[in-house]
């Protein structure tokens, strides 16, 4: 059981007979995603690898039982195909838009959390469990960023991910899940929310998060952190130290404005909760293996805070 | 896209929100005729997009016509590159208030920001005296509510006709955020005036009126908001006015290393990288996502810097390696660059992308932090 999806969660895709859509239908179902439909409005009776297309998602369910949403639909219907798969009582939607207008994030955060549903995204490059499935696109097939293991991640930037990850895998471990939350300034899910999925994942040891500056998001981990509702090891690395304040450097959600998010705040936040922050990608592996290794010794030893004693 | 605080007062003045008797004017003749229309005392407004104008200078209040052409003549002058100035009558000012509204990115709804202390910047403010800021949370999907804008009035303490003018001006507030997609919409100061003051006013009371104005429309709106557009005025540089027109994100520095990096996450660490080695940057350039396959267009804005390397650094997906690899060793025979080229191009396809490079007479590198080490040292006049 990896957590939001394994090889058992059946997934319909939005936008299946786009170029897009087509293509990584095809790679998803080669990394073990069960996808059992698809929809394009127009398209119904169309089949796409196998998979049977749908004028809309509620004609999907009349035929299927659908877990999970994967939307390949351009920024300006996202808000659209979103509210329709919550409507179908979808629980689990990553949308991988990038460009979607802020005022519709906000409300297909409002309707998600309305619903008690996650939307993963936009901006990002999806969800995935090495080996077991994978919602939106990662070249899981480059082994030495792709390897299963017990590393769970979390990220803000696609580009970061695979530079991150790969560090992981150089230092010998793996990854279970990754989150790719999204660059936009309005994520449908924000890092501290998926981190109790983690710390209940038997498959996850620790957590990396990408961040960067912008945003409270790493704040809101560092809060989880300090009151002890997350309790593994945790490693950051933030993107944008030295970014002049005021420029518009990286995604849109990262503007450093009047001394709020910025990169220096966060970084104090993080290390005073306990985790530990890494300056360069290659730090991450070094301070994962660290803080396993003291979490490791403290738990011999039956000390209390394994996680603060990692820490140091 | 932030708007000029001209272009703002127009969006206040067409959702009924009052504003100065105001003209625009673009040099010293067109300023006469201002100050005859508007009157004196006046204040001479530089349009620039910077904050803290007053404090640097770039608003001046002018007593008579003469006064108030010399400081146009100045303003316009002055090394900001000022092309244009907001003519306005003067206010006479009993206090100064604060209201905006933006987006609560974790509850997901619209937030309304009051204060009964403006002038200064929000951010001070909530540092300084948090508890006199007052925050009404309201869902976007229903939208602002008269109640939930008379709560807010109310909270930061006005009463009577005041507090009527404020929940008018924050429901006209609340229309313009919506109508053009705003991140930001912003009244501060928010004058209160002395009794009597503003032509065709009320002059019984004090009457609240625009002193200044933000508005920041969403980019990823903009296929839906084409009345206001991107001028070289919003960009500090040509350089960057210009990759933005090509729609390549792009930011001048003065430093030695030009950046041609995938990805916005990854080219602000690289950036940070070549920091912490001691390098420089000389421009910041993501040809990543939709613009992979435009490597001569990102190598052509890189070359115009007068940089002493070229440093490209990505790890694609749907960016493939092999395509940019490709894209750069073909801008290379192109443009013929007169400065080394540090590649570490990588992601789908890198096995191809090496042999591509390499086959270009190129040295690829395969690690991000040895990419950085190579550019830094080449760019303090080491070999490659």
């Amino acid at each position: 059981m990896s957590i939001f999806i394994d090889e058992q969660t059946r997934v319909l895709i939005q936008g299946i007979t786009g170029k897009e859509g087509a293509y990584w239908t095809k790679h998803m179902q080669e990394m073990g995603t069960t996808i059992v439909a698809g929809v394009t409005p127009g398209k119904e009776g169309q089949q796409v690898d196998g998979i049977p297309v749908y004028h809309s998602v509620e004609r999907a369910t009349r035929n299927h039982q659908l877990d999970a949403a994967m939307l390949f639909v351009p920024p300006r219907f996202t808000k659209d195909a979103v509210f329709e798969a919550l409507e179908g009582g979808i629980k689990k939607i990553v949308t991988v838009a990038d460009g979607i207008p802020v005022h519709d994030a906000v409300q297909i955060r409002k309707a998600a959390l309305e619903a008690g549903a996650l939307v993963v995204g936009g901006n990002t490059s999806g969800v995935i469990s090495p080996g077991k499935a994978m919602m939106g696109f990662f070249p899981y097939w480059i082994k030495r960023v792709y390897t299963p293991g017990r590393i769970g991640v979390m990220t803000r930037s696609g580009s970061l991910t695979n530079e991150v990850t790969s560090m992981v895998v150089e230092a010998g471990f793996g990854v279970s899940t990754l989150i790719g939350v999204g660059g936009d300034p309005v994520p449908g899910t924000r890092f501290a929310e998926m981190l109790p999925a983690y710390q209940q994942d038997p498959e996850t040891d620790a957590v990396v998060i990408i961040g960067e500056l912008g945003g409270t998001m790493e704040e809101e981990v560092a809060a989880a952190l300090a009151n002890d509702s997350f309790t593994k090891p945790l490693v950051a690395f933030l993107g944008g130290r030295t970014a002049p304040a005021g420029k518009k450097m990286g995604h849109a959600g990262a503007i450093v404005t009047g001394g709020t998010g910025s990169v220096e705040d966060k970084v104090a936040a993080l290390e005073k909760a306990g985790a530990s922050v890494a300056a360069r990608p290659r730090q991450v592996g070094q301070l994962l293996r660290q803080a396993l290794e003291e979490t490791k010794k403290s738990k011999g030893t039956g000390e209390g805070d394994e996680r603060k004693g990692a820490a140091k | 896209m932030k708007l000029f605080e001209y272009q703002a007062k127009e969006v206040f003045k067409n959702s009924g929100i009052p504003v100065p008797d105001s003209r625009l004017v673009h040099n010293r003749s067109e300023a006469a005729a201002a100050v005859d229309a508007v009157g004196t005392p006046c204040a001479v407004k530089s349009q620039l997009l910077m904050g803290g104008r007053g404090k640097a200078g770039l608003i001046k209040l002018a007593k008579n016509k003469d006064q108030a052409l010399q400081i146009a003549e100045e303003l316009f002058s002055r090394p900001e590159g000022v092309q244009k100035l907001l003519i306005e009558e003067a206010v006479d000012i009993e206090k100064e208030l604060y209201l905006s509204i933006t987006l609560d990115p974790v509850k997901a709804e619209g937030l309304v920001i009051a204060c009964a202390e403006g002038g200064v910047e929000i951010e001070t403010l909530a540092k300084e005296r948090p508890e006199a800021i007052v925050r009404k949370n309201f869902d976007l999907t229903r939208g602002l509510q008269a109640y939930q804008a008379r709560a807010a009035v109310y909270d930061m303490g006005l009463s009577g006709d005041a507090a009527k003018q404020a929940v008018k001006i924050l429901m006209g507030l609340y229309k313009a955020f919506t109508t053009y997609d705003a991140e930001l919409i912003e009244i501060n100061p928010l004058f209160l005036t002395k009794s009597g003051i503003i032509k065709d006013g009320p002059n019984k009371e004090g009457q609240l009126i625009a002193g200044d104005g933000k508005l920041s429309i969403d980019d990823n709106a903009a296929h839906r908001q084409q009345e206001y557009s991107i001028t070289r005025e919003h960009f500090s540089s040509d350089m960057e006015y210009e990759a933005a027109m090509d729609g390549i994100p792009y930011l001048q520095f003065d430093g030695d290393i030009s950046l041609m990096c995938a990805g916005a996450g990854l080219t602000t660490t690289v950036y940070d990288l070549i920091n912490y080695e001691g390098g420089s940057v000389a421009n910041y350039l993501e040809f990543g996502g939709p613009n992979y396959r435009r490597a001569m267009r990102a190598m052509e804005l890189c070359l115009q810097n007068p940089s002493k390397v070229i440093l490209i650094v990505t790890f694609g997906t749907i960016a493939r390696a092999d395509v940019m690899a490709e894209g750069v060793v073909e801008a290379i025979k192109k443009l013929n660059p007169n400065r080394p080229i540090v590649t570490c191009i990588r992601g789908t396809n890198e096995e191809d992308a090496v042999k591509i490079l390499e086959g270009a007479g190129l040295t690829p590198i395969f690690d991000t932090e040895e990419a950085v080490r190579t550019a830094v040292k080449i760019a303090k006049g080491g070999a490659a």
